[in-house]
């Protein structure tokens, strides 16, 4: 802002007559304002790519689909009542717009609307049910919005986590974010209907990734169960291989090794632990998320660069190489320090 | 009831949709509205009865109105820097 403002000072200041230098004056401020984009590649805390990475960490975040996006947007534009207002036609407006995204959310998973309850996502979910009293089920998270289902009837009391207005039924106090609300229920709509076709896809690109990597690469062992999975969970570990090396090596595939929590932890991820994942092959796990704006050419850029960098990271591997000459690793005695 | 819809109609409303697909300026969204296009209009073909053609019809206007302004709106805040999948080694 302020090189802005020295840019337009500079300009009154000089003669028109020399526009380009202002404009390269203007464009390195611009520049500094934004250093996340850069026209010729990007450069971030010390990696220089040529464009934004492909992306497949859909279980962070996964992009906003469009037409819900195109339902969201007029509630952050204009209807921008609150919901839980009684008196005038922004509040009755926003109302509606909640309490038909409630029933969106409900008929996904076949409840009752009057069992659905907002809260602000799963981590806030999980603590109404666990702290609150017990096991009801976390339904969805959405960037920055949840939904809770609740069964009816046996009727089960919750201790609130959250105290204050008395929003939803006391449950979980706080204004209802309407256009968060709104997406949420659109998404539910649209996973309705096109759930076969996404499911469909989603598979055929697991499967492709799969094959496509196995056919390359062996010691390739997929974490979890093959059967009893979501088909845009990719959970892979590669023998022989550092995880974090490998994920520093695909700078241009954007994927993480386990949970968000993995961030600022050299630890192996719990979950994998508690899957029965041994400590060394927990170590060298990525997870590949799959979604609805995945293509075939993505997975095929996906397999080429993981392969490569497995490949790399291999040739530079004792073990890897003691391996080969037939030695078992379990066998040996580290000497302890 | 609304008149079932000639085939020159439904054509020209392919065509719009593509060509608002490809104003996309996210590789992703891009690729998936070309590809759920292509394979909605397909899947529809089957479809015989005037009511149901009019109703696929009528939705379909519907989201490429959708598709429109979200175009619009995607362009506005499309990064500088494209995806690597959109640059041409």
């Amino acid at each position: 802002m302020a090189s802005k403002v020295l840019a337009a000072a500079v300009r009154r200041s000089l003669s028109p007559r020399i526009p380009t230098s202002i404009r390269s004056l203007s464009t390195a401020a611009a520049a500094v304002a934004e250093p996340f984009d850069e026209t010729a590649g990007i450069s971030m805390k010390g990696v220089k790519i040529s464009g934004r990475p492909l992306y497949l960490d859909m279980q962070a975040t996964s992009p906003v689909d469009p037409r819900v996006l195109d339902a969201m947007l007029p509630y952050f534009v204009s209807r921008y009542g609150n919901p839980h207002s009684r008196t005038h036609l922004y509040g009755w407006e926003s109302d509606e717009a909640v309490e038909v995204a409630r029933a969106q959310v409900a008929n996904l998973i076949n409840a009752s609307p009057k069992e659905i309850v907002f809260t602000s996502g799963a981590t806030e979910c999980n603590n109404i049910s666990v702290k609150g009293v017990m096991h009801f089920y976390k339904e969805k998270k959405k960037h920055g919005v949840g939904a809770l289902y609740m069964r009816r009837r046996p009727r089960i009391r919750v201790e609130p986590q959250m105290n204050g207005g008395g929003q939803e039924r006391g449950i979980r106090s706080g204004t209802v974010p309407t256009p968060l609300v709104v997406g949420m229920g659109a998404a539910c709509e649209l996973a309705m209907k096109e759930m076969e076709y996404d499911e469909k896809r989603v598979t055929k690109l697991k499967d492709r990734m799969l094959n496509g990597i196995r056919d390359r690469l062996d010691g390739v062992v997929v974490n979890g169960s093959t059967e009893s999975r979501y088909a845009g969970n990719l959970n892979l570990s590669f023998a022989y291989v550092e995880g974090e090396s490998l994920l520093m090596g695909l700078k241009e595939v954007a994927v993480s090794s386990g949970s968000a929590c993995t961030s600022a932890s050299l630890e192996p991820s719990y979950v994998l632990r508690a899957l029965g994942v041994d400590e060394d092959m927990a170590h060298t796990s990525i997870r590949f998320g799959i979604g609805r704006f995945t293509t075939e050419e993505e997975i095929d850029k996906a397999i080429e660069l993981t392969v490569n960098q497995v490949e790399k990271l291999r040739e530079m591997s004792p073990l890897y190489e003691m391996v080969k000459e037939g030695i078992d690793i379990k066998s040996i005695q580290w000497s302890q320090h | 009831m609304v008149p079932p819809s000639s085939r020159t109609e439904i054509l020209s409303l392919f065509r719009s949709f593509l060509r608002s697909a490809r104003q996309f300026p996210d590789y992703n969204i891009r690729e998936y509205a070309k590809r759920r296009i292509v394979d909605a209009f397909h899947d529809n073909k089957t479809l015989s009865s005037p009511s149901s053609v009019a109703a696929a019809f009528a939705d379909g206007k519907y989201q490429l109105q959708v598709a429109k302004r979200q175009a619009l709106v995607y362009s506005l805040y499309s990064p500088k820097t494209k995806s690597i999948m959109d640059i041409k080694y």
